[in-house]
């Protein structure tokens, strides 16, 4: 997003070998083509679900290219005093780091780190694709799932990358499992004690038992929850498969072109962000759409663009979503059997 | 005891302050999802007052209100830019200020990340249809103050609008006024110009940015989810409420020139 500056004379090179026949790029790729994405979840042990994707790492130095590291962190959030939402709430933030910026001052950094911010949390926090996990106890407990994307280095299309990150960091995002924890008199006792129990009444305990301290909703609704010693780290969090995909359309009318680098980013006057999601039984939906960038459209040229723009991120989504199968299988069914075998 | 966020440059009220809870905010307005439009019809937009030239002090300036979203615009410029680095073209800076009043809570006075999403969109309006290649080495600095927000998707539509009054009125050269109108869908109704309330309800929103003059769109928001499909048809229905905006804007520009 933050475009290099470059000289008019390598702008008209870079937009004169886009339009020529074939299509030109500095790195022999098609206008279409990718560079080499590298993800690896479960990064930040800390983290309840991480991701680190690089897109365009170069092989042979084994640098550059445009990383983001994507950590969710789990909060638990008091509904009633505090500021939790009844079924969870989703909170994301971006961080530029300045090392991948040198050349922008820390305002300029600041509005890039705001508007990447915007983005992300306007996507992934509506609520039409909130997850239906996040809820604790309700009207009491519930989580505040935090999404932070750190931008390490920036070697163009910075938006699909974060994108990508956040959806794998969700996809690998486990919620530990709470039981809820209820008090209750006991019944010989004039004085209260409590037991832990689950959410299931007993019908018969429960005409006896009487406190001072009972009223009769609370009772029945539990008071707080505890965390029941499990042998992994959570369920997976709910509707991980609708979490969007975005591409990023360079336009040079007439074509447009994917997965720019920063002189191509700075050649092209428009840029259209698409974010599409692909649930499993539902037709595809749009979650975003940003125009940037000093050119105007038409009408029927949106619409072509939202077209290709579905079938680029089709195809990005499908193979996002192999990678993390396979990264599912590396973590889970590969350490077991590895851990069997000793 | 000063708390953190004790603010030295005003009266400060007390710490902690409720507003006072009303019967009828028990209803939790989610769920009545009212299936026909209350007061107007799927395509109405609300009645639209634009007044340009309020703002003496300024180059230019406008003053949009839909009913309950409220909007004063002034343009200075062009003006010679701050910054010693030579730009061919001119910059220009939109900035969007929220009054503390504006919302139902009071907002701080400090800039927050909110006012600024609503200047990139409206700067994004603005940006392909302003001559900026006439203007080397200038700033043109537009200042929008929200003086009552009705919702976000309205105060990108009605200040992009208003901006765009305002550059007219100080006879900035463009290619052509930019219009904005908002969209919502909600269950299978689109719904234009929505309101808050209706745009927390909604599945899905648009706000389409375009010059009706050269039949050019300029910017496209949407948030929330929406097929294809439906992203098409509110553009579509935007862009043909966008030409009556248009109108509504010729004719309070021409109404302010003729009184000068």
């Amino acid at each position: 997003m933050a475009s290099t500056s470059i000289s008019k004379a390598e702008r008209s090179y870079i937009q004169t070998s886009l339009q020529g026949s074939p299509p030109l790029r500095a790195d022999g790729r098609s206008l279409l083509d990718f560079r080499t994405v590298l993800l690896e979840t479960g990064v930040a042990p800390l983290a309840n679900g991480s991701a680190k994707l690089n897109i365009g790492k170069s092989p042979h130095e084994g640098g550059g290219g445009t990383e983001v590291l994507a950590a969710v962190k789990l909060e638990v959030e008091d509904v009633e005093h505090g500021e939790g939402v009844d079924g969870g709430r989703i909170v994301c933030s971006v961080l530029c780091s300045p090392s991948a910026y040198p050349h922008l001052s820390s305002n300029a950094l600041d509005e890039l780190q705001y508007d990447l911010t915007t983005l992300l949390h306007q996507t992934l926090a509506h609520p039409s694709l909130h997850p239906p996990n996040l809820g604790i106890l309700p009207h009491k407990k519930a989580w505040l799932l935090s999404l932070d994307a750190a931008v390490l280095t920036d070697a163009g299309n910075v938006v699909d990358a974060l994108f990508m990150a956040a959806r794998a960091a969700l996809w690998d995002t486990k919620v530990p499992r709470t039981r809820a924890v209820q008090y209750r008199a006991r019944r010989a006792a004039p004085a209260t004690g409590h037991e832990g129990a689950d959410m299931d009444v007993d019908p018969d305990q429960d005409q006896e038992a009487r406190s001072g301290f009972d009223t009769r909703d609370m009772v029945r609704t539990a008071a707080d929850f505890e965390l029941p010693d499990y042998w992994d780290e959570g369920e997976v969090l709910g509707g991980r498969r609708n979490w969007p995909v975005a591409v990023t359309l360079n336009i040079i009318p007439p074509l447009h072109f994917l997965d720019a680098t920063p002189p191509e980013e700075a050649s092209t006057s428009l840029r259209l962000i698409l974010a599409f999601s692909f649930p499993s039984n539902s037709p595809s939906s749009l979650q975003a759409m940003r125009l940037l960038g000093p050119a105007e459209l038409a009408l029927p040229q949106i619409k072509s663009l939202l077209a290709d723009g579905e079938r680029h991120a089709q195809e990005l989504f499908a193979a996002l979503e192999a990678k993390l199968q396979d990264e599912d299988v590396r973590r889970n069914v590969k350490a077991r059997t590895r851990f069997a075998v000793r | 005891m000063a708390q953190s966020n004790f603010d030295r440059r005003r009266i400060n009220g007390p710490d902690e302050s409720f507003p006072p809870l009303f019967e009828a905010d028990e209803e939790d307005p989610v769920h009545n999802l009212p299936r026909t439009r209350r007061g107007r019809s799927a395509d109405d937009i609300r009645p639209i007052f634009l007044k340009a030239g309020l703002i003496s002090q300024a180059n230019g300036s406008a003053y949009i209100e839909t009913e309950r979203t409220k909007i004063a615009c002034a343009v200075y410029g062009p003006r010679q830019s701050k910054t010693t680095v030579y730009s061919e073209n001119g910059r220009l800076n939109v900035e969007v200020k929220f009054a503390p009043f504006s919302c139902t809570r009071r907002r701080a006075p400090i800039r927050d990340a909110e006012d600024r999403s609503v200047a990139v969109q409206i700067h994004q309006a603005l940006w392909p249809s302003v001559r900026l290649e006439l203007l080397p080495k200038s700033t043109l600095d537009i200042f929008i103050t929200i003086i009552e927000n009705d919702g976000i998707e309205g105060c990108i539509a009605s200040g992009s609008v208003a901006a765009s009054a305002a550059l007219a009125d100080a006879g900035i050269e463009m290619l052509g006024l930019v219009v904005s109108c908002a969209a919502s869908t909600i269950g299978k109704e689109i719904w234009l110009d929505p309101t808050e309330e209706e745009a927390r309800m909604a599945s899905g929103s648009l706000i389409l940015s375009g010059m009706p003059a050269l039949g050019t769109i300029t910017n496209v928001w949407q948030s929330g989810r929406l097929t294809p499909e439906e992203t098409i048809q509110c553009m579509e229905a935007c862009q043909g409420r966008c030409l009556d905006i248009h109108t509504v804007v010729a004719q309070a520009l021409l109404d302010n020139a003729q009184v000068t």
